[in-house]
């Protein structure tokens, strides 16, 4: 084994909450060496929780906790001049600097791109935005609402709601931040393996409805040049999609003749299944809603669990619609170890969500929990910037890392 | 100056993989620079070479050629095509010689099957040390649901975001394909990740995939938040814990809606300006973020009778002129039409030889020095004579051989 995947690379990240943080992370539990600056009062994910028994503490954030692992925490007052030297160095010392701050921010504490370039010519400037740093709507405020609906997802859920007086929704936690975060992570690490042969550095800009719009692709150039329409999807045939269980619900993809065919084995062979035709995806595309109503009378006495065990290990494309906590109990992420204990120093030992990807030769892991507020101010200024002790308690002193009330 | 040389230059995918799950990722790759070369049976060609996206135009297309899909002209533009049955041991042998002369190989096979016919990473590996090879699967290679089967819905399903989406009072929702795509990009950083790792210490590996993981891993807050509070995250349709107005409001017309949402009290103070009801930021039901959320009900249907009779993009821009985050809930005809997406180059027009010009959605981001390229998804087979001539080193009559015995293509 030859050290971690991404070990060498220098990243400094100025975000917030999921976007840029989440980018950082992926980084991160990779082994790249990743510096976070918040301001003094801290990254606003501090704030958010869920909280250990819902008593809010900015060292015990689920969100901060969570998209932070394995970084190491400055936190700088960006007011003073003192704050911006280190910041500079900072930037002088990285590889990469994530920011998901709305366009125009850092400029406007004194870090133009020009500014930034200047001071490290072979910089991965990476940017996350709303709706981009270009075009009429860069200045717009967005977030997980507006973004879901501004890029056409939500528009589509929720699917099959015959309901159109209930308004279309959003996907559950924070979708557009993660993804666009993961989308931010490819171009970077893109651009980090060109440097090899450019050597010259790169501005990306993501844009956070793009990254949405992005994964709609199939069904967006559907739309105009199928004439296909979506809004709050019918699921149903030719797979059935989302049915009724006695302990909640699943989600059923019998799309192909043998699919059904087993499926039809597996339920008994119905009398109202009878026949080869039910054999033919287009039958059933056009029919399966005939016998709709006694497939869901079935599934609605099974337990989501087992039928799915049942069904799936005959080839059945299936899955229950799991909670956290059945997520948590799963035997399968259990087998493949999915989630890691990660013990913070004043949040406590949990266990985290971990990667969707193993590898054989340099695994993720979270090398280190989420940063206190400040932990490293001394740590990142003396031994990475070379000030001496006694300069570092002078910009302690005169309020370069802030001073926090609390 | 633009020199646009594409960072990733001179590395060389093989792409086993088929639908979304994959071909999305090497997709991704290809816009970057990699040369990606696509290897399907020419009897067993990668589905969505015939899709028509659910749910079908009325009438519905009976029958689409294989190179008219959208399922595939969207996710596969800028990459080459080979035809190879890799059913006939001819067909493996050749894949089996293709993938060692690739940086990376990715599949989205079920378990087993590539180590079956020889391209599997042990085999790889062998002939060539330093590969990378991605193995993307439903659950994961190993372990007790190794071979449950599943799609996109199913992946969001098991993975735990379809239980929090839809509204608390109604059945949880899915999401749509959009979880396949999703899983190409994390594949596609992965990927990246281990690129990085080989060239600078020359060492290859295997990377083993599950997709329904990738979807618990885009909402880790919640594994943390239910150990900390031992409450299971549930459904809140389109409300926010704290924040209010925080929702998706009627508008003039049949099914219009805006969302909106107000995360401060000026942004509050503001937004009562414009819907012309200065007294609201005064009354105590509303003058703090806790007031608000206790009285989101009667807040949003104060809101929903001013919006319900006015213009949909009308209020966007007013709200947005004022500061506040509001949006039209956009179907996909809207995407096309947005005139934001349109200012930033958002799509990419490709010429297409059977189906004429196609406007499709570019690269999801912008960078100094770089154009995306825009090549179109390539015809079935159409580099067949590229990539066994000039990879592989074929001799001509080689080729005509292999085309008289059905290994690739006719044509």
């Amino acid at each position: 084994m030859a050290g971690a995947t991404l070990s060498g690379i220098r990243v400094i990240e100025y975000t917030n909450m999921v976007a840029g943080p989440y980018c950082g992370k992926l980084l991160a539990d990779l082994g790249a060496d990743v510096i976070k600056v918040e301001p003094p009062e801290g990254d606003s994910a501090r704030t958010v929780g869920p909280f250990p028994n819902d008593k809010p503490h900015h060292e015990k954030s689920a969100l901060f906790l969570y998209n932070n692992t394995s970084k190491r925490g400055i936190t700088l007052n960006l007011k003073t001049e003192e704050g911006k030297e280190i910041f500079t160095q900072l930037i002088q010392w990285a590889d990469v600097l994530i920011d998901n701050f709305p366009p125009g921010h850092l400029e406007s504490i004194g870090f133009s791109d020009e500014v930034i370039q200047k001071a490290n010519p072979r910089l991965i400037y990476t940017s996350i935005t709303p709706y981009g740093r270009t075009g009429p709507r860069a200045q717009v405020k967005g977030d997980e609402l507006t973004l879901a609906h501004a890029s056409g997802l939500g528009n589509l859920m929720p699917v099959r709601s015959a309901d159109i007086r209930r308004a279309p929704v959003k996907p559950g936690g924070f979708q557009v931040a993660y993804q666009s975060a993961v989308n931010a992570a490819v171009v970077t690490m893109a651009a980090l393996i060109g440097m090899g042969r450019t050597g010259k550095g790169r501005i990306i800009d993501v844009s956070m409805q793009e990254v949405i719009v992005g994964l709609l692709r199939p069904g967006i150039a559907s739309s105009r040049y199928q004439r296909a329409s979506w809004s709050r999807v019918p699921d149903r045939p030719p797979a059935m999609g989302r049915m009724k269980t006695n302990d909640g619900y699943l989600v059923l993809g019998a799309a192909e003749d043998n699919h059904f065919r087993n499926l039809r084995e597996m339920m008994g062979n119905p009398p109202w299944m009878a026949g080869d035709q039910w054999l033919n995806m287009n039958y059933r595309s056009h029919h399966l809603m005939d016998i709709a109503p006694q497939m869901d009378a079935w599934m609605e006495k099974q337990n989501k669990k087992e039928v799915t065990e049942k069904l799936a290990s005959k080839g059945v494309p299936l899955g229950p619609i799991n909670s956290i906590k059945d997520i948590m109990e799963n035997k399968q992420y259990t087998f493949r170890q999915y989630f890691t204990e990660v013990e913070h120093p004043v949040a406590g030992k949990y266990k985290y969500a971990g990667w969707p990807y193993q590898m054989t030769a340099s695994p993720p892991r979270v090398s280190r929990p989420a940063p206190l507020l400040g932990e490293h101010n001394e740590e990142i200024v003396c031994k990475e910037l070379n000030y001496s002790q006694k300069d570092y308690l002078r910009l302690k002193k005169s309020g370069t890392f802030g001073r926090i009330k609390r | 100056m633009n020199d646009n040389t594409l960072p990733l230059e001179g590395i060389r995918v093989g792409d086993f993989s088929w639908v979304w799950a994959g071909p999305f990722a090497t997709m991704l790759l290809a816009m970057l620079g990699a040369e990606v070369i696509k290897v399907e049976g020419h009897k067993r060609t990668d589905l969505m070479r015939h899709s028509v996206i659910w749910p079908l135009a009325d009438p519905a297309p009976a029958d689409v050629p294989p190179n008219q899909g959208m399922g595939y002209n969207t996710v596969n533009l800028n990459k080459k095509s080979l035809t190879l049955d890799i059913s006939k041991p001819e067909g493996a042998l050749l894949a089996q010689q293709l993938a060692i002369k690739c940086d990376i190989v990715i599949d989205n096979m079920r378990s087993g099957v590539m180590d079956r016919i020889g391209l599997g990473y042990e085999a790889l590996h062998k002939l060539r040390s330093d590969i990378i090879v991605l193995s993307s699967g439903s659950r994961g290679k190993e372990g007790p649901e190794k071979d449950f089967p599943g799609y996109a819905t199913i992946h969001n399903a098991v993975g735990g975001v379809a239980y929090v989406t839809g509204y608390p009072d109604d059945a949880p929702s899915t999401t749509v394909g959009d979880t396949d795509l999703m899983n190409s990009t994390t594949t596609a950083f992965i990927l990246l990740a281990a690129l990085y790792h080989r060239l600078q210490t020359g060492e290859g590996q295997f990377i083993d995939y599950s997709q329904c993981e990738a979807v618990t891993s885009l909402a880790g807050e919640m594994a943390l938040g239910y150990q900390m509070t031992g409450r299971v995250p549930e459904r809140m349709g389109n409300a926010h814990l704290y924040f209010a107005p925080h929702s998706v409001y009627r508008c003039w017309g049949v099914d219009h809606w805006l969302a909106l949402e107000v995360h401060s009290n000026d942004e509050f103070i503001a937004f009562t300006r414009v819907i012309g009801k200065p007294e609201l930021a005064q009354d105590k039901r509303f003058k703090t973020m806790k007031a608000r959320k206790r009285n989101e009900r009667t807040l949003n249907h104060i809101i929903e009778e001013w919006t319900r009779q006015r213009d949909r993009d009308w209020m966007v821009n007013e709200f947005c002129q004022a500061g506040i985050a509001a949006a039209p809930s956009r179907d996909w005809q809207d995407i096309y039409a947005d005139p934001h997406l349109r200012a930033r180059d958002a799509f990419i027009k490709v010429q297409h030889p059977e189906i004429g010009p196609l406007e499709l959605v570019g690269v999801p981001w912008k960078m100094s020095d770089y154009t995306p390229p825009a090549n179109r998804a390539p015809l079935l087979g159409e580099h067949n004579d590229y990539v066994l001539r000039q990879i592989l080193g074929l001799s001509e009559k080689q080729v005509a051989e292999l085309r008289n015995k059905d290994v690739i293509s006719q044509g």
